[in-house]
């Protein structure tokens, strides 16, 4: 993938990352509302918004772009969601910088952004978080490493769906809801039904690509 | 529900815009920062105490910021913690060679973002502490305080802080100060009704009829369990059953009480609540110093209440009652 191409992708990306949260966020809404403070979506949208407001600035590498709109995304958030995507998203765009976007070099590059977003958070698997849909999901995408990225990414997606459907069964131990306990069961978390938007919003854009070919 | 608004997507802008609009007699913004600071600010030698948090809870947070009290506060968006970036430059507007106390409800954004900051300044060679408040009883075990979240109790802490600072102790004073009167202090509330966000129709939570619910948050989140509703007498009892049994051991048993109203339950029915926990407190030998019956820290147009008991000794009672001025509370010398 050229240079040119690849911020190009980013750029398109990160648009669909927007729409599917505008399209989604009365749902995130709700969900948040069941143990915390129901601002779940809006909060998304009006991150994702300023990620895509720094896309037209000129970026060397799609690494570059992906950690610009990750600190844009973390400012305009605030919150708990706005700290930990943004973490999230700015190390795995430092890690990913000009390339090569192999397989193997992107999971490498959202793991580190993981391993970030646990020592902040002080979150395990389990703990009904983001990190019970981007654990299934990295572990999953590991064991595509050798296929192309559109096609491992794909294989991956159901880990992450799936992991994000057990977290109605889990009782939250980290974050606001924590407080909750026992009345955050039977509801998905937010954070990981957002993380999977995402991950399902980066699939339609390289899917798209690689279909194009 | 949130009635006035014009894109909710610019509610805090234009709160924060108004708030300064109407208290430039105590605040300026900080440019190009979402926050406050104090007029007669920064001060040489002081320690800067800079407090914050999501909007929504008015007179918390920017409310509190004047001298005697913060120097200032960072706002988030409603109920949302304020973003790393705000914190730091807000905390490089006031920070002088005293160093700052960072001082807020203890919820997971709040720690995260404040947490970035704060080491963001210590790299820069900046002496940044923190102190969460932690007093909801309802949120944790009392062998797990350091879990619990910050509500109304944030009153009585930022004040303590605000006090050590203001007579010019150091940064280590300052900090212990705050942490003794953070660990006095015990808040407990029940909710009648949800709150609104700006823009939305629906509540966030809904409190079926004549039932009420205990151990609110303040920031619409649903309490921790449910009952019957109940009389203001017996809400009372139930209010000081559950702090009474955190009364710490030994000494004399004196006060600071602060019975808060969280914005859409009105000063005349707090009044009747509060005559009975009044009863009840001399009954338990509890005498309590400057009783504050307000609303201090809201949950926008939520119905319900929460007492808060800062339980003194002399070095917390003599920063208790030194005056401060701010749009939020004003303590006169007198």
């Amino acid at each position: 993938m050229s240079e040119a191409t690849s911020v190009e992708t980013m750029r398109r990306i990160i648009r669909q990352a927007l729409a599917s949260m505008e399209e989604h966020a009365d749902e995130l809404g709700r969900l948040d509302a069941a143990a915390g403070d129901g601002d779940h979506g809006i909060t998304m949208v009006r991150g994702m918004k300023a990620a895509v407001a720094v896309l037209d600035a000129n970026a060397p590498d799609a690494g570059a772009l992906l950690s610009r709109g990750a600190l844009a995304f973390s400012d305009a958030a605030g919150g708990a969601s706005g700290a930990l995507y943004g973490m999230l998203f700015a190390t795995a765009g430092r890690q990913l910088g000009a390339g090569p976007y192999a397989t193997a070099d992107v999971a490498a590059a959202m793991r580190a952004g993981c391993d970030v977003v646990m020592r902040l958070g002080k979150a395990q698997p389990g703990d009904k978080t983001l990190l019970d849909a981007l654990e299934p999901f990295l572990v999953a995408l590991d064991a595509a490493a050798d296929r192309p990225l559109p096609v491992a990414w794909r294989t991956a997606l159901p880990a992450a769906q799936a992991g994000t459907a057990a977290t109605a069964g889990m009782v939250a131990s980290c974050g606001r809801s924590a407080t909750l306990g026992e009345r955050s069961l039977g509801h998905r978390d937010p954070g990981a039904v957002s993380l999977t938007y995402l991950l399902e919003a980066v699939d339609k854009v390289i899917g798209e690509a690689e279909s194009d070919r | 529900m949130t009635k006035l608004w014009n894109d909710p997507a610019d509610f805090r802008a234009e709160l924060i815009d108004g708030f300064v609009a109407a208290y430039g007699r105590y605040v300026r913004r900080i440019p190009d920062a979402s926050g406050v600071m104090a007029v007669d600010g920064p001060r040489s030698g002081k320690v800067a105490v800079i407090i914050g948090g999501g909007s929504g809870h008015y007179p918390a947070f920017c409310g509190y910021v004047g001298p005697g009290l913060a120097d200032a506060a960072v706002m988030g968006n409603v109920f949302a913690a304020p973003s790393s970036e705000q914190v730091y430059r807000c905390t490089q507007a006031v920070i002088g060679n005293a160093g700052a106390l960072y001082c807020y409800g203890n919820y997971s954004g709040d720690v995260l973002n404040f947490d970035m900051a704060a080491m963001r300044c210590q790299m820069e060679g900046q002496d940044v502490r923190t102190v969460r408040v932690t007093d909801d009883v309802a949120s944790a075990p009392p062998d797990q305080q350091e879990k619990r979240r910050g509500i109304s109790g944030d009153f009585f802490v930022f004040k303590i802080a605000g006090a050590s600072a203001a007579r010019g102790d150091t940064l280590d004073e300052v900090e212990r100060l705050t942490r003794h009167a953070n660990a006095r202090t015990r808040s407990f509330g029940v909710a009648f009704g949800g709150c609104t966000l700006p823009g939305q129709t629906e509540p966030l939570f809904t409190v079926e009829p004549g039932r009420m619910e205990l151990g609110l948050g303040v920031h619409g989140e649903p309490g921790v369990s449910s009952s019957e509703m109940r009389t203001a007498a017996e809400i009372a009892d139930l209010l000081l059953d559950t702090l009474l049994a955190e009364r710490p051991d030994g000494g004399e048993a004196r006060a600071a009480l602060l019975l808060n109203g969280l914005g859409n339950t009105k000063y005349e029915e707090l009044f009747v609540l509060y005559k009975d926990i009044d009863r009840r407190l001399a009954q338990e030998g509890v005498r309590i110093h400057r009783p504050v019956v307000d609303e201090q820290v809201t949950s926008l147009n939520m119905a319900g209440c929460s007492l808060s008991l800062l339980w003194l000794d002399d070095e917390l009672e003599a920063l208790l009652d030194a005056p401060c001025a701010s749009a939020g509370y004003v303590q006169s010398a007198l």
